[in-house]
């Protein structure tokens, strides 16, 4: 078993402990670690940015070895955006190398008397100066600490909208890789922990290496005959979506009251590919490397990926590939999540046309927007209000009902009026609006692993039951979800216990995903979310002339889902839920 | 495609890939979801929609992507894409098919190439390669590819039958007809292995 690094930035003191093997195969890794630490050090009601609020970045079982797509980590702490449990992805090589380093995870409390960094490099953890670097950007921080610790070192750094804790701040690693959502950069400003990099050497073993090499030389075989992995993401990566998506009136376009774009083409995945693009780039050992890294006149960097087009195009009516990259790399350097960012910039355009905002901006003005971007990050003059996110900041102006949030996360780059199973991934996942908790589109969409109708009501709560427990895998062991359009959890069973060294079974694997995915909701029940926090804004279930699509029958799949889940009509797991997933003592702290 | 957005010639396009799609189905040369079709015109290829059935086409399962290089259509379109978009690359087809005959694909187990033993089949197809390759790979694209440029069907080892022409209908006869001469082969080697016969073999087709 591997070794977790406790750390208290207030006193400054370290402790290694030793990972439990009960422990391990109960929450396997990365987000399902995070989850139970967090459930079980934070009492009900702390402030985010208060010292007690635990920062925790995991790794997982997977990350290191020959399993492609296992490159990710995953960072978890109370969100102050949403006040739910919070669980931020990110791939690149950091978790990779914090386990290089000797540390499956990190759990970071306390908060440090002036500005630090901490480097932990094979098994040594030091905590450093950082009062030169605050203020600096992601990448100015990240190229600072390669060139005083080495350029073979992984950097995780907040930017400016951290420091400024701005509530949509995220966390970059490697100046292309970001744990983006739910304002987690914010909680690590609040620590006025600037960056942490890490590098090691240390061996990652494979249990058993032959059956491995059987499994991948069938994973080579299936990546190459599924469309998205074989092919599109590739070939085009993520913005490779855009045009379907817009053409099957998907689009979430002008803060959601259009779901088409007049200039789709011109912000395209193939526009991209023609204008700005300069190479693909990818995270450790990937044979895919979906990321772009791209170029404009003014600027360079990475992205945009499918959400960006969106987020901080259609939303706002921007029509230009590169002015979408500018405030995708200002996104980024200022360290500040660009799915929040373009909800909150659309909220803000809808609240100026409406008078309601305290300045009057315009739909599509790309450079007043870019300066807005920056304004936000430092909290200067209206981006003070912006940094709030949308939800607050559009109660602040007298119509809530412009935000289009869920649980206070602003909602992604699908209009559910079209794809049904969007609706109840959104509403349902415990971390507030999300695509990545079950990714409907796969199967409403793309078809992979098969397709199913985008309006069925029928399967859909099943369906999205099934994919958030196989996402909660994902993010445990901790691994690409790209690869789940294709291994599901019998494929992952094999690849883990080859790893491990143990048999864990595909149905133990699922029913530990699902103990995961109990476990956040419990933690948002013991916050006193309700079955109401698990609502879409109206806009989204409701067609318009402007945005087709169907009326979503909501609280139908809603209540649907509940009864799936093994979970009462208001959304509480039953006793024998909770004793079936053995998290019968972890429920005690929640009223019924 | 977007039925908002289709033209008369994607309408059209749609009436005969359905047609056809349908006839191959009939015929069980395609398993619930397998096989594709594609028509090329220019720079453009039609071509079945990943995961559609093909005996129940609807107009959004027929997408619309280049002949010269993947674009994001890509993303929705059949796996075989790239097998497709090679094939129209080297040679000038216009139409290509893609199915899963049962004879065809059991024969290919235990030979390298099809010499058809009936006449139409003797006379059109001459013979039918075998080549192998991961379903939508580099490797399987170059192999039809260059198979396709000489012959008009080639045979994927154990997994199926990919004709080519500039004809739709002439297509489907193509892929009809290696299933039909590797029935006879199978029927013919089957007859010779009882014994109980001898093979003449015609003097003249």
């Amino acid at each position: 078993m591997g070794k977790t690094l406790w750390i208290d930035l207030s006193k400054q003191k370290v402790e290694v402990r030793e990972l439990e093997k009960s422990f391990a195969v109960k929450f396997l890794g990365g987000s399902g670690f995070g989850i139970k630490w967090l459930y079980d050090l934070l009492p009900r009601g702390t402030d985010p940015f208060s010292p007690q609020n635990p920062l925790i970045f995991a790794a997982g079982p997977l990350n290191g070895t020959r399993v492609y797509g296992a490159a990710r980590h995953s960072v978890i702490s109370k969100s102050p955006l949403t006040g739910t449990v919070f669980d931020a992805t990110s791939g690149g090589f950091f978790g990779v190398f914090m386990k290089k380093a000797g540390f499956d995870a990190i759990v970071i409390s306390g908060k440090a008397e002036k500005p630090i960094y901490l480097t932990i490099f094979d098994g040594k953890v030091e905590f450093k100066d950082a009062r030169e670097l605050w203020g600096f950007t992601t990448k100015e921080t990240i190229r600072e600490i390669r060139k005083r610790e080495g350029a073979r070192v992984f950097v995780s750094a907040i930017g400016p909208a951290g420091e400024h804790l701005v509530l949509l701040a995220s966390i970059m690693n490697d100046e292309a890789h970001t744990a983006g959502r739910g304002g987690l950069g914010a909680v690590m400003g609040s620590k006025k922990l600037k960056a942490i990099a890490v590098t090691g050497s240390q061996p990652i073993e494979e249990a058993k290496p032959e059956v491995l090499d059987e499994l991948l030389e069938i994973m080579k075989v299936r990546i190459t005959w599924n469309p998205l992995l074989g092919n599109a993401l590739r070939e085009i990566g993520t913005a490779a979506l855009f045009n379907v998506i817009n053409e099957w009136n998907l689009l979430p376009t002008k803060n959601f009251q259009f779901n088409s774009f007049e200039k789709a083409e011109a912000i395209s995945g193939d526009t991209l590919r023609e204008k700005i693009l300069i190479r693909r780039a990818g995270c450790y050992n990937c044979p895919i490397a979906c990321k772009r890294i791209t170029k404009t006149k003014r600027m360079q960097g990475d992205g945009p990926e499918y959400e960006n087009l969106v987020n901080l195009g259609s939303m706002l009516l921007i029509g230009n590939i590169e002015d979408i990259a500018e405030l995708n790399y200002l996104c980024n350097e200022l360290g500040i999540d660009t799915i929040s960012t373009g909800g909150t910039l659309a909220c803000a355009l809808e609240l100026s046309e409406r008078g309601l905002l305290p300045v009057k901006i315009h739909w599509g003005d790309a450079e007043t927007l870019k300066k807005l971007v920056v304004d936000m990050a430092y909290r200067r003059g209206v981006g003070d209000l912006l940094a709030e996110g949308s939800k607050r900041m559009a109660e602040r102006c007298g119509a809530p009902e412009v935000s289009m949030n869920v649980k206070g996360l602003e909602v992604p780059a699908y209009d559910p009026r079209n794809a049904f199973g969007m609706a109840l991934t959104y509403g349902t996942s415990y971390r507030g609006a999300c695509h990545l908790r079950s990714w409907a589109i796969a199967f409403e969409v793309i078809g992979v692993p098969n397709l199913v109708n985008r309006y069925s009501i029928f399967d859909k709560p099943a369906l999205i039951k099934y994919t958030q427990d196989l996402t909660m895998i994902y993010d445990s062991i901790v691994m690409c979800q790209h690869f789940a359009v294709e291994f599901s959890e019998e494929p992952l069973s094999k690849m883990l216990s080859a790893v491990i060294g143990f048999e864990y079974s595909k149905e133990e694997l699922l029913k530990t995903g699902e103990r995961i995915w109990n476990l956040a909701r419990l933690f948002n029940l013991r916050e006193g979310f309700t079955k109401k926090d698990d609502m879409l804004p109206e806009r989204l279930l409701k067609p318009t002339p402007q945005a087709p699509g169907k009326e979503v029958p909501y609280e139908e799949l809603l209540n649907a889902y509940y009864e799936v889940r093994g979970w009462d009509a208001g959304g509480r797991p039953l006793p024998e839920t909770l004793e079936r997933l053995d998290l019968v003592d972890e429920a005690r702290g929640v009223a019924p | 495609m977007s039925t908002v957005k289709m033209s008369k010639m994607d309408w059209e396009i749609y009436e005969q890939i359905k047609d056809y799609a349908f006839r191959l189905a009939r015929r069980k040369y395609i398993t619930a979801h397998g096989g594709n079709i594609s028509v090329r015109s220019g720079n453009t290829m039609w071509i079945t929609r990943h995961a559609a059935s093909l005996e129940s086409l609807c107009p959004e399962d027929i997408i619309k992507v280049r002949v010269d290089k993947p674009i994001g259509h890509d993303l929705v379109a059949s796996t075989e894409t790239p097998v497709h978009r090679a094939v129209y690359q080297k040679t000038g087809n216009l139409c290509i098919m893609h199915a899963h005959p049962p004879y065809t694909v059991a024969l290919s187990f235990f030979i390298d190439k099809l010499v058809p033993l009936d006449s139409e089949g003797y006379h059109v197809l001459k013979e039918v390669p075998i080549v192998e390759g991961s379903p939508g790979s580099p490797e399987l694209a170059e192999a039809v590819a260059d198979a396709l440029s000489k012959h008009w069907a080639v045979i994927v080892r154990g997994h199926g039958v990919f004709a080519a022409s500039k004809f739709i209908d002439h297509t489907y006869q193509l892929l009809c007809m290696v299933e039909h001469s590797a029935e006879i082969y199978y029927l013919t080697e089957i007859l010779k292995s009882i014994g109980k016969l001898s093979f003449i073999k015609p003097k003249a087709f």
